[in-house]
């Protein structure tokens, strides 16, 4: 009990030297307390699942080496034994030496396999494209506080958790948020590109997305000529999600990495649309929206 | 003020970004395991030639039959054989010091073998997780306090249905503000109904003390003792996200804990980066004004 008082009371102290002990073991301390309950924790680069994903090829090639390693001790030590290496023949199942050698080299030939099997299972590594064009942050003024939460919400949500980059949503033929980068306008300096809705509602993107009802994965927007129709996303952008919402509107995510979008962050993305959708329904049709100039 | 009970000891992750691009990943029936060397680029070009070694990956095509434990196996197997070989299959008398040295590395080998799928797991790329595992002795609940306002009521239900579609959580629970909202498979008692259910959660909420949780609380392998009380049996992942709203006072911008988002489900390592990327998002929902300055349209 004295301890426990003691640590609550130096907490400074204690944690401070406790983060230099850990930095240079390589662990991260962190006191945290809920009511009467301090929490110890204890976590870094050395836990198995970090270090693991985090390790990418030394970690792939583990097995392999490990297997040829062993295959090639096996081999040196019988040759400087002089003992042949066992064979494949008829007489390798009586002696109970042959039988060790054999269940030996078939491990590590299984470690082997396995290592070349993670190896190919190993994602190509596709770098960040910074986009090109200017930061905004537009949002429609008849909105009441909920709606403009909520939209603010999802932008937060996707740019911390995704690869987004710039988010437009457009319901009901006009233009409630434009945030994140944009193309540069090519009327104005250093300002945004706006959104063409007539523009882009009757585009053949805009009315695919809307007839399927289906959100639309555009994984490496350089290759869609359907890119001439987004022409307020920067110019770069990698890839694009266009998600419905319900019949009325749809959100375009553009995001700096080719693929970049998880299958997780494709539902996501589903269920906050859906939730948008819901949201904006009740509160867009009693308010009329502002034109954009 | 309550004295201090315990002190906890418990691995966490420190979170980082990681972007897990899309990989394709098909399967083959059982093959002579074999590598062909691919030209992927012209013979001029400077780049390495790559192996295209995606004939190795094979299934057997038995349903339910998960390949990638395949080493484990054969790792206990030729393992026990070693054993074998060694005591039954040759005299103590007779054992070679080769012999000797082959199976010491045999069985190195086996159990690193063992331990292969176990590391494989945590690879980007590797296979996704399976199915989620009901524990027995669980019902389906879906509960809220009655006195949530209907704002919230909505964004509690959505919440905790994306949660529970979107993460391997098979139960979560939701607590603000005073009031909760519990979905998913729950150990409650027999015949309770559902009006007395809000307060009996917020019974063991009490009895664990998370009223003011500050730091978000992972327990990737088995939930904490502390914890056994107020999570379904057979919990193995969980974890603790705590609620904060922004003050009123901008001018300290200080955020006081109102309460938290609690999952959990029945395989290890259930969350990654990713899934806690998205689980802190949804628990931004809950935190309120989000004053910041726009431009208007």
């Amino acid at each position: 009990m004295e301890f426990y008082r003691n640590a609550l009371e130096c907490s400074e102290a204690v944690k401070s030297f406790s983060d230099q002990a850990c930095a240079i073991a390589g662990y991260e301390l962190r006191l945290t307390s809920s009511n009467s309950k301090l929490w110890l924790l204890i976590g870094g680069k050395l836990s198995a699942d970090s270090y693991v994903a985090n390790g990418g090829c030394k970690v792939r090639s583990f097995p392999i080496t490990q297997g040829t390693l062993s295959l090639i001790v096996y081999l040196l030590d019988r040759q400087c034994a002089l003992i042949a290496v066992v064979s494949f023949n008829f007489h390798c199942f009586c002696s109970s030496q042959s039988r060790a050698d054999l269940l030996t080299l078939g491990l590590a030939v299984t470690n082997i396999l396995t290592g070349l099997v993670w190896l190919s299972i190993r994602p190509k590594s596709i770098s960040v494209v910074n986009p090109q064009g200017v930061e905004c942050k537009r949002l429609c003024t008849t909105l009441p506080e909920v709606a403009r939460s909520e939209l603010l919400w999802a932008w937060k949500s996707l740019s911390d958790a995704t690869c987004c980059r710039s988010l437009v949503i457009v319901y009901d033929s006009s233009c409630i948020l434009q945030i994140g980068f944009a193309a540069e306008s090519s009327s104005e300096d250093g300002q945004a590109a706006s959104v063409d809705t007539n523009k882009l509602t009757q585009g053949s993107v805009y009315q695919g997305v809307m007839k399927s009802g289906a959100q639309s994965y555009l994984a490496n927007l350089s290759l869609y000529p359907g890119k001439s129709e987004l022409p307020f996303l920067p110019s770069n952008t990698q890839a694009v999600i266009l998600q419905p919402l319900g019949d009325k509107g749809i959100a375009i995510i553009g995001g700096d990495t080719i693929r970049g979008f998880t299958a997780s962050d494709q539902a996501w993305i589903t269920y906050i649309g859906e939730k948008m959708d819901s949201t904006l329904a009740k509160y867009v049709t009693h308010h009329p929206l502002t034109s954009q100039d | 003020m309550n004295n201090v009970t315990s002190i906890c000891f418990k691995p966490f992750i420190v979170p980082s970004q990681i972007l897990c691009p899309k990989t394709s990943f098909r399967k083959f029936p059982l093959t002579i395991p074999r590598s062909s060397l691919q030209d992927s680029q012209p013979p001029n070009s400077t780049n390495q030639q790559q192996l295209n070694l995606s004939v190795l990956r094979f299934t057997l095509g038995i349903p339910g039959l998960n390949e990638s434990y395949l080493p484990r196996w054969i790792g206990y197997g030729f393992g026990s054989l070693l054993l074998l070989n060694h005591f039954l299959g040759s005299d103590s008398a007779t054992v070679t010091s080769a012999q000797l040295s082959t199976e010491v590395l045999g069985l190195s080998l086996a159990s690193f073998s063992i331990a292969l799928p176990y590391l494989g797991k945590f690879l980007k790329g590797a296979q996704p997780v399976d199915e989620k595992i009901i524990p027995d002795g669980t019902e389906q609940i879906f509960v809220m306090s009655a006195d949530v306002v209907n704002g919230l009521k909505e964004d509690l239900a959505w919440a905790s249905y994306v949660l529970l579609r979107n993460t391997n959580a098979i139960a979560i629970l939701i607590f603000i503000q005073g009031e909760i909202c519990a979905r998913g498979y729950w150990n409650i008692p027999d015949d309770t109904s559902k009006e007395i259910l809000p307060g009996w959660f917020k019974k063991k909420i009490e009895n664990a003390s998370l009223y003011d949780l500050k730091d978000t609380l992972y327990f990737p392998q088995d939930a904490d003792s502390e914890f056994q009380d107020l999570v379904p049996v057979g919990t193995r992942c969980l974890l603790i996200q705590p609620l904060s709203q922004v003050s009123n006072d901008s001018a300290t911008g200080l955020q006081k804990p109102t309460g938290f988002i609690l999952l959990a489900s029945t395989t290890r390592y259930a969350f990654s980066n990713k899934d806690r990327a998205w689980i802190a998002a949804a628990a931004n929902k809950f935190r309120g004004n989000s004053s910041s300055k726009v431009e208007d349209l």
